[in-house]
């Protein structure tokens, strides 16, 4: 289908060759297609949403996540994806950068919780 | 996990507020006004909520740091965590009576809708082995639960600009391919949608 998709470079990463092996989107397997369904259900779409708009949502998913990783080894320490970056990235979308504060705290919860259970049922 | 409509309001804020009094940086942790902690653990409540309550949150968090001058700053942030424990504490709590209220009215499909959004995720797995494709060496876990949990709140936002497309169109879901472009352009000419590939506009 005609995609006049606004990333630039989409087109042209489905004209070269090898297409299994490259970053670009569009060529490789569907990842996310279930989980993206159940989540624009959760959203607020239709409970079975059409199949291009999945792939267009999961092409524009996989851009940012890709973005982000490039940004995120531009800056902070060289080549390295870290937490400190992905949050500097974010600082200016407040609901991103709330998710992600409360994600990592309630991880953080977590694992003291699991900690401490294991240390009750082995500890003294 | 717990089924999201039976929501605990007693675990919950004992749970925070012992949490939170272990954990050094209170002040960055305002925002963890997560009601449903005990159902999800890492899925957050409805989004205006979590929005309304950081704007209110940060001014308060900002007034701190800046704060009267005079007065050192270590011994102006010892007193004011614990007011600001306090009163983090009633509005978690008042959030979380307010969403036990809202969920237990919510309609049959309403509520399969709300356990969708809570529960749906995107794998793990996929992500780490997307990051480590690009940079080429491993990740810690901690951005991959981050970048997933982002990415969730960008492909909602997009969703939610879709379907404010569509219904301003006249149209019905489910979305059209170019709701979801329109709703693409929209939110990349407010700067939301992140673009490092230059592109020469000639003519604007």
């Amino acid at each position: 289908m005609a995609d006049e998709e606004d990333e630039p470079g989409f087109d042209e990463e489905l004209d070269d060759g090898t297409s299994g092996v490259d970053v670009g989107h569009g060529r490789r397997k569907r990842l996310f297609s279930k989980e993206l369904r159940c989540m624009m259900y959760g959203f607020g779409d239709d409970q079975n949403p059409y199949t291009e708009s999945v792939d267009i949502l999961e092409d524009l998913v996989i851009e940012f996540i890709t973005e982000m990783t490039h940004k995120a080894m531009s800056i902070g320490r060289q080549g390295r994806v870290q937490v400190e970056d992905i949050v500097f990235l974010i600082r200016k979308d407040p609901r991103k950068f709330a998710r992600v504060k409360d994600l990592l705290t309630m991880n953080e919860e977590l694992k003291r919780a699991r900690k401490a259970f294991d240390e009750a049922n082995y500890g003294s | 996990m717990a089924d999201p409509a039976r929501i605990k309001s007693e675990g919950a804020p004992e749970r925070t507020s012992s949490a939170n009094e272990e954990h050094p940086k209170s002040e960055e942790t305002e925002n963890v006004s997560a009601s449903e902690k005990p159902a999800d653990e890492k899925e957050l409540a409805s989004q205006d909520q979590p929005k309304q309550e950081v704007k209110p949150e940060t001014a308060a968090v900002e007034d701190e740091e800046e704060g009267p001058s005079g007065q050192p700053s270590s011994k102006r942030l010892k007193v004011e965590p614990e007011k600001k424990k306090e009163k983090r504490h009633k509005v978690d709590e008042d959030e979380i009576q307010k969403m036990q209220v809202l969920v237990s009215s919510f309609s049959e499909e309403q509520l399969n809708r709300y356990e969708m959004y809570r529960r749906s995720a995107f794998p793990k797995a996929a992500i780490k082995r997307l990051i480590q494709s690009i940079t080429g060496s491993s990740v810690s876990q901690n951005v991959v639960i981050a970048m997933s949990g982002i990415a969730k709140v960008f492909a909602g936002e997009i969703v939610e600009e879709a379907l404010d497309v569509c219904e301003k169109w006249g149209d019905t879901p489910p979305l059209q391919p170019k709701h979801m472009r329109e709703a693409v352009r929209r939110l990349k000419s407010r700067d939301q949608i992140p673009n490092t590939k230059y592109k020469n506009i000639v003519f604007h």
